[in-house]
This record gives C-alpha cells, sequence and structure tokens, in this order.
C-alpha cells in the first residue's frame, strides 16, 4: 500500500495539479471594541459610509476584470455582492445600531449575521445559498473598518494548492492570477461559488472531501485530479510522476482540442474526410456540434420505440426529426430507422422468442413486416426533410431486394402524402453496411443507393463469428482483422465504382490505429462519439 | 399615495437577476415605494428585503408609492413582474 492520504470528494473543476500547500485559514474576525461612545456616533457613520464604497469599489473592480475576461456569470456574483453592500436597509440597519452605541464594525457583522440568518431558513435552496454572500460581504466591510488587514491569499506569492474548508468569492478573486494550482475543499458542491470560480479559470478542485482534510493540513505537497476527484497529501515518487505525465497529457489534449475542434479535415495529399458523430437523441445535438461534428453520421431511432406502452405516432417522431435536422443546418444528418431485433421489446409487437437473436427477425427484416411499425417513421422523416439536409439509412440490409422492398414502402408514403397535400421534401436513401453479404455483394446494392455507411460493431460479428459481448473472444472482436478489412475494401470499391460515397459509424471510425487504414481502403465519411472528433481529424490531417 | 396588485410572471421569482432589474428600477424614483406580500412589506430599493419575502413566480404582491412620481413608479414596476425574463 502506498504510504500517502487520498482524499476522495466532488470532481469541480477538471484538471490536474501539483504543488506545495498553502492552507488557508479564514482569519477570525476579533472585534476590538462593541461599543462606542455618544461623542464619536457621527464619525463612526461618516467611517461606515466610507468603508462601504471602499468594498464597493473593489467589488466592481473584481466584477469588472471578470467581465474582461469573459467570466460574465462570475462578474455577476461580484455586482450582487456590490449592490448587498449598497443595500439601504442594510445600511440603515448598521446606521440605527451605531447611533445606540454599537461599534460599526459589530454593527455590520449583526446586521449581516440577521439576513444571514433570514435567508438559511428559507426553503429555497438558492435562497440559503444567499447567505454565505451576506456573510462574505458583511465581513468585507467590518475588515475595511478594522483596517484591512486581510487574509494570507492576496500576499501568496509561491503558486500553490489550497487547502481551505471553504472559499468566498472574495477569497478566490484575491488570490493573484497564476497562484491557485488547485483547489482542495472540504465544503461544497459542483454549485459552489468556490466550484464555479475554478471551473472559470480553468484551476483543478476537488471540493466535499470532509473530514478528512483535516489530516491533510500538515502536506507539504499535494496533488489534485478535479477530472476524477480526488486529491493526495504527500505524494510518493511514483504518483508524482504519474502526476506530471497526467498534466502533460492534459495540456496536449487541450491543445489538440482547441487546433482541430473545428477545423476540416484533409490528408496531406488533399482528400477530404468529414468528420460527423453519431447521436442517440435530439438532445446530443448541440453537444455534438460544440465538438467540431460536421453532421451525422448515425442518428439512431430506437430511443423513440423503447420502454414505452404504445408505437410513437408519425407526429412525435416528426417533432424529433425535425429538431435534430434544424439543429445542424445544411449538414447531413442522416437518420436510421429502427433497428430493434428480438432481444429487445417492441410496443404492440408479437415478437417471437428466439434462439439467436442477432441473426434472428430485426433491423429491416422487421420492418418490411409489419407496416403501421415502418410507415409513421417514414412519413415523419419525409415530412422533417424539408428542415434541412436529412438522408435516410436502412440497417441490417442483406441484399438489394430487402432494399428495394423498403424502398417500394418509401414510395408510397410520399403518394400517401402527396394526395393529403401534406409538406415534405427529398430524401438521399442510404445502406448501412453491416452484413457480411452486403459487403460481398455490395455491388449489387450500389447503384440503388447514394451512400453507404458501414456498421463495423456487427460487421465484425457477423465476420469472425464472434459475440460482441463475449469477454473470451476479444481477438476477434476489432475491425482490424484482414477479413474485415477485405469487406470495408470491397464495400468502398463497389461505391467508387457507381460514384457513391462510403462512410462508417461504427466504433471503428473513431479509433485512432484504424483511422489511417479506413482512409487508406476510401472511407469518406467518419462517424463517432461527439469527445473524439478533434482527435479524429488531427490524425486525418497527419496522413 | 398609489397601490396596485401585480402577479410574478418571471421563472426565477422575485430573486437574482429579476430582483436586480426591480431594484435598479426603484432606485430611479424619488417615491417611498414598498412590496406587500402576505401583509409582510419590504424597501423596493433594497434586494436584501426584497428577497426575504420570497416571492415567487405566480404569487400575488402588492406595490405601493407615495411621493411625486408614485404614479409613474407602480406603473414602471408592475410591468417588470408582469413580463418574462428576456
Amino acid at each position: 500500500m502506498a504510504d500517502y492520504l487520498k482524499l476522495d470528494g466532488v470532481a469541480a473543476s477538471e484538471g490536474a495539479a501539483l504543488g506545495r500547500a498553502f492552507v488557508h485559514v479564514p482569519h477570525e474576525l476579533k472585534l476590538e471594541r462593541e461599543s462606542i461612545s455618544k461623542d464619536a456616533v457621527e464619525d463612526e457613520l461618516k467611517r461606515f459610509k466610507n468603508a462601504i464604497e471602499a468594498v464597493v469599489r473593489d467589488l466592481s473592480d473584481t466584477a469588472e476584470r471578470l467581465r474582461e475576461g469573459g467570466s460574465e456569470s462570475e462578474a455577476g456574483i461580484f455586482e450582487a455582492h456590490a449592490e448587498m453592500a449598497e443595500d439601504p436597509e442594510f445600511q440603515e440597519g448598521v446606521e440605527e445600531r451605531v447611533r445606540n452605541l454599537e461599534s460599526p464594525e459589530a454593527a455590520v457583522l449583526a446586521v449581516g449575521e440577521e439576513f444571514a440568518g433570514m435567508f438559511a431558513a428559507m426553503e429555497d435552496e438558492y435562497m440559503a445559498a444567499r447567505a454565505d454572500d451576506v456573510r462574505d460581504v458583511a465581513s468585507q466591510i467590518a475588515t475595511e473598518l478594522m483596517g484591512g488587514k486581510k487574509s494570507g491569499l492576496e500576499t501568496l506569492a509561491e503558486p500553490s494548492v489550497i487547502l481551505a474548508r471553504n472559499l468566498a468569492p472574495s477569497d478566490t478573486a484575491r488570490i493573484p492570477k497564476g497562484i491557485a494550482l488547485g483547489f482542495v475543499i472540504s465544503e461544497g458542491s459542483r454549485t459552489s461559488h468556490v466550484s464555479i470560480m475554478a471551473r472559470s479559470f480553468g484551476i483543478p478542485a476537488v471540493v466535499g472531501v470532509g473530514a478528512a482534510l483535516e489530516e491533510a493540513l500538515g502536506a507539504e505537497i499535494v496533488a489534485v485530479d478535479g477530472t476524477e476527484g480526488y486529491a493526495i497529501a504527500d505524494p510518493d515518487p511514483e504518483t508524482i510522476s504519474h502526476f506530471e505525465q497526467k498534466q502533460r497529457d492534459i495540456a496536449a489534449e487541450a491543445a489538440l482540442l482547441e487546433e482541430y475542434k473545428h477545423a476540416e479535415a484533409r490528408t496531406s495529399d488533399g482528400r477530404r474526410i468529414e468528420v460527423s458523430a453519431n447521436l442517440g437523441s435530439a438532445d446530443e445535438a448541440e453537444e455534438a456540434l460544440s465538438w467540431g461534428a460536421e453532421g451525422v453520421g448515425l442518428f439512431r431511432t430506437e430511443f423513440l420505440f423503447m420502454q414505452r406502452p404504445e408505437l410513437p405516432s408519425e407526429e412525435e417522431q416528426y417533432e424529433v426529426y425535425r429538431e435534430v435536422t434544424e439543429a445542424f443546418g445544411e449538414k447531413p444528418v442522416i437518420i436510421r430507422t429502427v433497428d430493434i431485433g428480438g432481444d429487445k421489446d417492441l410496443p404492440g409487437v408479437d415478437q417471437p422468442e428466439e434462439e439467436n437473436p442477432f441473426l434472428g427477425w430485426r433491423g429491416i427484416r422487421m420492418c418490411l413486416d409489419i407496416p403501421e411499425l415502418f410507415k409513421p417513421q417514414l412519413r415523419a422523416l419525409l415530412r422533417a426533410a424539408p428542415h434541412g439536409n436529412l438522408k435516410i439509412m436502412f440497417p441490417m440490409v442483406v441484399d438489394a431486394i430487402e432494399l428495394r422492398a423498403a424502398k417500394k414502402i418509401l414510395e408510397e408514403c410520399r403518394e400517401e402524402l402527396k394526395n393529403e397535400g401534406a409538406q415534405f421534401g427529398e430524401v438521399a436513401i442510404g445502406v448501412m453496411v453491416e452484413t457480411p453479404a452486403a459487403a460481398i455483394r455490395a455491388q449489387d446494392i450500389a447503384p440503388e443507393v447514394s451512400f453507404f455507411s458501414i456498421g463495423t460493431n456487427d460487421l465484425v460479428q457477423y465476420t469472425l463469428a464472434a459475440d460482441r459481448g463475449n469477454e473470451r473472444l476479444t481477438r476477434l472482436q476489432s475491425a482490424d482483422h484482414p477479413a474485415v478489412l477485405d469487406l470495408i475494401g470491397k464495400t468502398c470499391e463497389a461505391a467508387r465504382e457507381v460514384g457513391i460515397w462510403v462512410g462508417m459509424c461504427g466504433e471503428a471510425a473513431g479509433e485512432p490505429a484504424m483511422i489511417p487504414k479506413l482512409v487508406e481502403l476510401g472511407v469518406t465519411e467518419l462517424s463517432m462519439s461527439a469527445p473524439s472528433i478533434p482527435r479524429a481529424k488531427k490524425i486525418v490531417s497527419e496522413l | 399615495m398609489v397601490e396596485r396588485e401585480a402577479v410574478v410572471v418571471p421563472e426565477a421569482g422575485l430573486h437574482a437577476r429579476p430582483a436586480a432589474l426591480f431594484v435598479k428600477e426603484a432606485k430611479s424614483y424619488g417615491s417611498d415605494i414598498v412590496v406587500i406580500k402576505d401583509g409582510i412589506e419590504a424597501n423596493a430599493k433594497s434586494s436584501l428585503k426584497l428577497m426575504t419575502l420570497g416571492a415567487k413566480h405566480g404569487d400575488k404582491v402588492k406595490i405601493r408609492a407615495e411621493g411625486e412620481d408614485e404614479e409613474a413608479a407602480v406603473d414602471a414596476l408592475v410591468a417588470i413582474l408582469s413580463k418574462e425574463e428576456e
């Protein structure tokens, strides 16, 4: 067992930090005097006014600095604090106490505590949290009144990991730039001020470590993993080098993200590769775009059909397809018709028990047999088409006979919509190549579609006869097998013959080691989970 | 003196950003202005007091102003409470 102390907490701000520990002890405001003499009242009131002005100036400066740095919501915290300091009721409360011969610093803390008590007693969690804000403001004014002795944070010169019970916004803002390497905080959650500030400044933070912090206060060096949510006090050399590596990786990753995220991926010989996202619901569209998705290579529609008593209506489906299509504007959105097999229940469909669900009645096979399942989906897709660049993809196709049957039903839907006078658009049709049969005879299918998209997960499992979930078969669960690569190559060749493009939407599309091989074979669109996009673009650009 | 009833429309109720807007507007009038909820009065120019009212979306409050610009003040403040936050 390693000889160090591990503190588990909440991952509040991602990143890794390693450095000298600085323990922040909030200075106890020691009141030098509780009361004043009668003839001092006017002077004390004036001092109180001046103290408020100084604090408001400080807070407004901080707000402005944050706003200039693009931290809008953090700036808002300080503006709210400035407003509290200037609050007429707050001031009146203090002035009244001073007239009753209380010292202004004692009065400020007392009135602050009154308001804090009222907020803390409120049921609303947001309001209860404002108690700490009032206390923070009151203690700043009191500190100013007592000559401005502040905590050690603003004089901290050596970059440090800061350990504290909690940090008020005013504490965090006082730390000179570049000095706070990380935060380890015993209280708080992801939504505490300190967490929000840490994220906004890009400082790794772990909060809510609890009483364990007490044991770490004597540490010289502290390592913080704000991504996983733990800190290590006095790490051993091995852990230190582990953290240093982690920091290098994170820095490299961040640079990579920035550089490639929104760039177009092009190989050195000029081949353009589109890098898209696989989505499982319309809610994921925005995040995918923020990772630099150039479209949706696979929109799974199964979520619409699962865990519900009846099939989704055409209208409900239309809304979802339109939403995701609109979110991507001119960028292509490939929507796969529902691919459910005997291993999952479909509402209102009588599914027989099957010995081999993956070789059973599923995907396009089931859709062709159940028009009341297939047609509402196709009609919804045709109606959503005018809202962007929508394409339809059929799953589990084995041969051109299935494709033609599906296209025939699509044609019927088009006729129906036309007769009803409904709005609908033209859509490109593609086939998901995931059966060996479709790959081997891709030349039969290619002339009748606009694109292919290779689904490697199933293609691997069917080609290598290896169950995806069987842990003993890991060697046979990779697309990087000559048999699978041959099938990908054949698919690309057949596509080239008739001038259509080939994409890939299986896991292999996002695997760094596979990308060069796929591009070499002729795949021109790679679709993956969104966070893998920047890395994939980088790999393509280096080919 | 002018007094009028209003329903709090902003989703967030009378705290956070809507409160800040409300207070800012209130401060631009010379009149004394109070917000009354369930018989409890709060100075409309004090966000701390206003927040202690805990007025939520859908709650009924009264706004009362007294002073030279009382009419305009009540009009403006009722308008702020009656519209969705942008």
